[in-house]
């Protein structure tokens, strides 16, 4: 128990990267302020889906990204590195019954809360029926009760966009009735038989011509495909979940499936902890230490991943003099030079805003770099969206960035660390 | 340039720390409470959406805070580090401020009082009376008091007096440390004082028993802020002349250490050097053990203990936010496997659980809990807090100890006594 290896960020990118050092008997602690982004994203994982690329298989425009940016994460890890991350992301869900489909040989295009059209590489069984291509009628049915979830808007989106589709409300059944409804509240209820069938029931009244409905992705917490499953055999539809505004139920089914699996293998998961500051020695991180009641908890460190997120996951921060840093270690950053050039002009500007390529450069091995292009601490290594990575938000990369990397530097630094500092 | 930073800006940190919630919800769907019942909306609703609603000079606008359990399970999932729990505590104590604190909650809230009229020769009597079915049944009805809800039994010595009078008093050494028991070691569990006394012993630390008070978390989670107030000045004030002198306060009962250390500076607003000299020198046991450990002097030579034991790490130590210090050291004793609790809370939360009309909603909050102990098979439970070992107890039916008590074991200690 004297020195650790330590991974920072509890986002997918975090979560990767723990559970490939914990499988290989690292024993790693993860450290972080919060429950990550997996809370507040979809659920689906989104490789690539940059208009610099348009209509071409998923693994080519992967290619010529590799190509055309020798220095982005997916060029240090190539093709064959995005595909072990995915590879055993897809293993992980599958053992733990909630399956992943898809991967790199094409974008998958789902119709969003919104209606909108949201293309993405992985994404869970249980929106697998959402797939525009399948064609026939959509029916989007949602509650009063679920806040910002609207069918008849989506399904009016869609139509626009020549999908044909129909929007419905459904009746929440006697005895369900309370005073405030999260998509928590409903993904409990959804687990509940009698739930279900009063709800399939109802699809299969209202279901008219359509072949397939889309429901919010609330379906259960523990059981999502036996949900859809028993909605599809009621109803007589095929059933897809679409993702909701936060909190995600997907993305608390992906934090219960990493938390099991990492902690099964030996790895400790410290949340509500957030690492303010490290101590380093001769270019070697020694000491982090994480916010705790009365002083800091200091950790002794072996190696350390740093998976804190970018500015929108709180890994990198600005404060009032328009000074971008990183919050954890305070590693040096690519970032604008002053507060008017983070934004571009419009809020939708085709371009995107430059504060979103904020990150940390590294070198080949994912080791933090000075300005002199130096190593910073040789033992440590980034992942997610706290790297340099071009514009993920504008690629369409976020979370498959945070899921690739993640995975690779995990075991990068597995396989990398001197046989001394294993457990 | 200069800055100009607001003299109280630990405070500010606080009360502006709302600002920072984004309405993300995760708090939501992590709260137990909320997730068994609709009494309480969410910490987002009574925390950070409600405070902008709270001003000292007008009515509180929702009563709901009540229901919070102050488990503290929001703080530590929020993604932006709003102080939650602060929040719904401080807007607790602003309701009863206006409307005064029951009978009942004052009872509560002194278990010093409680445990000085129980804690003599003559518990088993009282202890008679409190397990009385009818009697319950009266206290429930009059008093408030769930009449199933979990009440330890008085033990018939307290704690100090075994210290005063033990036969083999501390060794005076070179390394001193301060013991804070809590009133729950001394009235209702003597015997876990022994043990730590003894484990710190064995380690080679001269344990000083300085005067103390109730922590005044009990007054704290009930809202009493002025009383509670009155307790944690007098314990400083006794702490202190130790604290200068280096000599760290090590303590057993999680919660207590954890009011030391956070909940009553922060809750109360007090940020003086002495309030926060105090707050930095006090130590849970298992944290205290784990930093000897790392400085190389904690004795590892464990004795094997063969047993699989399921370990719930109560809300009030995850509140430390200090990891699993229980877990770093036992897992070095061979042959013992600990399976940890992942559940937020067993429900009781200090006094929360034995309210009636929050009875039931402590014992859904705990039946993953209880669940996860009874399939484990064991007949023995650990964990750092005793209303949660006691809870626990009432819940599955499972004995369950301080998990100091193994660590006791590996070092081959004697075996409890009879006391007394």
């Amino acid at each position: 128990m004297t020195s650790r290896m330590i991974v920072i960020g509890a986002g997918l990118s975090g979560l990767m990267s723990a559970l490939a050092l914990a499988e290989a008997g690292l024993r790693p602690l993860l450290l972080a302020k919060g429950y990550g982004t997996t809370y507040w994203t979809g659920g689906t994982i989104d490789l690539l889906a940059s208009r610099r690329y348009p209509n071409m298989p998923l693994h080519t425009a992967l290619t010529h990204l590799i190509v055309a940016q020798p220095e982005h994460p997916y060029a240090r890890m190539e093709l064959d590195g995005i595909a072990a991350a995915v590879d055993r992301f897809r293993t992980l869900t599958k053992a733990a019954g909630y399956p992943y489909v898809g991967g790199l040989e094409r974008n998958v295009v789902l119709p969003t809360a919104l209606g909108a059209l949201r293309p993405t590489a992985l994404l869970p069984a249980t929106m697998a029926a959402g797939d525009v291509r399948l064609g026939g009628e959509i029916l989007i049915a949602g509650f009063h009760e679920l806040r910002d979830f609207f069918p008849p808007m989506a399904a009016a989106n869609l139509q626009a966009q020549h999908i044909p589709a129909r929007g419905v409300y459904l009746t929440l059944p006697d005895g369900y009735q309370r005073h405030d409804y999260s998509p928590r509240s409903f993904a409990l209820w959804f687990e509940q038989p009698n739930f279900r069938q009063a709800i399939g029931q109802q699809l299969r009244t209202l279901r008219g011509t359509a072949t397939r409905i889309g429901l919010p992705a609330v379906l259960g917490l523990r059981d999502p495909l036996g949900v859809v499953n028993d909605l599809q055999q009621i109803s007589g539809a095929q059933i897809f979940e679409i993702p909701t505004l936060p909190p995600s139920v997907p993305g608390m089914r992906l934090m219960n499936i990493f938390h099991q699996a990492i902690t099964v293998a030996g790895g400790r998961i410290q949340i509500g902890s957030e690492v303010r500051r490290g101590l380093g020695a001769e270019g070697v991180l020694t000491h982090i230490f994480s916010e705790a009641a009365a002083r800091e908890q200091r950790h002794h460190v072996a190696a350390c991943v740093l998976a804190t997120g970018g500015i929108a996951g709180g890994g990198i921060s600005t404060d009032f003099r328009g000074t971008v840093h990183e919050t954890a270690l305070n590693l040096p950053l690519h970032a604008p030079e002053s507060r008017q050039a983070w934004f571009a002009s419009r809020f939708l500007h085709t371009e995107g805003h430059p504060i979103f390529s904020a990150g940390v450069p590294t070198d080949d091995q994912f080791r933090p770099l000075d300005s002199t292009g130096h190593v910073v601490y040789a033992n440590v290594m980034v992942a997610g969206s706290a790297l340099l990575a071009g514009d993920p938000v504008e690629d369409r990369a976020v979370s498959g960035l945070a899921l690739t990397t993640g995975w690779h530097v995990g075991t990068l630094l597995a396989t990398s660390l001197p046989a001394q500092l294993a457990t | 340039m200069t800055f100009i930073i607001p003299s109280d800006h630990i405070e500010l940190s606080l009360e502006q720390s709302l600002d920072h919630c984004i309405k993300c919800n995760i708090c939501t769907t992590a709260c137990p409470v909320s997730a068994v019942t609709d009494k309480f909306p969410g910490p987002k609703y009574v925390g950070p959406q409600a405070q902008r609603f709270r001003r000292p000079d007008q009515d509180t606008p929702d009563a709901s805070v009540d229901y919070c359990s102050g488990c503290r399970v929001c703080n530590q999932v929020c993604p932006t580090g709003v102080h939650i729990a602060e929040l719904n505590a401080r807007a607790r104590a602003q309701i009863v401020a206006q409307k005064g604190l029951s009978l009942r909650n004052r009872l509560l809230g002194h278990s010093d009082w409680i445990g000085r009229m129980g804690a003599s020769p003559l518990a088993p009597i009282a202890n008679m009376f409190l397990s009385n079915g009818l009697i319950r049944m009266i206290t429930e009805q009059v008093i408030g008091i769930a009449r199933h809800a979990p009440v330890p039994a008085f033990s018939r010595y307290t704690f100090r007096s075994w210290f005063k009078h033990r036969s083999a008093p501390t060794a005076k050494g070179t390394r001193k440390v301060v013991y804070f028991h809590g009133c729950a070691t001394n009235y209702y569990e003597p015997e876990l004082g022994r043990i730590a006394v003894e484990v710190l012993e064995h380690n080679g630390f001269e344990v000083i028993l300085a005067k103390q008070g109730c922590c005044g978390l009990p007054l704290l989670s009930n809202g009493a802020f002025a009383d509670a107030q009155k307790y944690h000045e007098y314990n400083v004030q006794q702490l202190l002349p130790y604290v200068k002198q280096g000599i760290p306060i090590v303590g057993t009962s999680t919660s207590c250490t954890l009011t030391l250390k956070e909940e009553a500076p922060d809750l109360l607003g007090l940020h003086s050097d002495e309030i926060k000299l105090v707050a930095e020198n006090t130590y849970d046991i298992f944290e205290f053990l784990r930093l000897e450990h790392e400085q190389g002097r904690l004795d590892t030579n464990f004795r094997p203990v063969a047993l699989t034991l399921p370990y719930h790490p109560p809300c009030q130590l995850r509140a430390h936010r200090i990891g699993r210090p229980a877990l770093d050291i036992l897992e070095m004793v061979p042959g013992l496997r600990l399976l940890e609790s992942t559940s937020p809370c067993c429900g009781i939360a200090g006094t929360y659980g034995v309210k009636r009309e929050k009875y039931e909603i402590g014992m859904a909050v705990g039946a993953g809990l209880f669940d996860f102990v009874q399939r484990s098979g064991s007949d023995l439970a650990l964990c750092d807090s005793e209303t949660c070992r006691w809870q626990i107890t009432h819940g599955t039916g499972v004995t369950s100890k301080h998990p100091i008590e193994i660590l006791h074991r590996a070092y081959g200690l004697a075996s409890p006594s009879t006391g007394g």
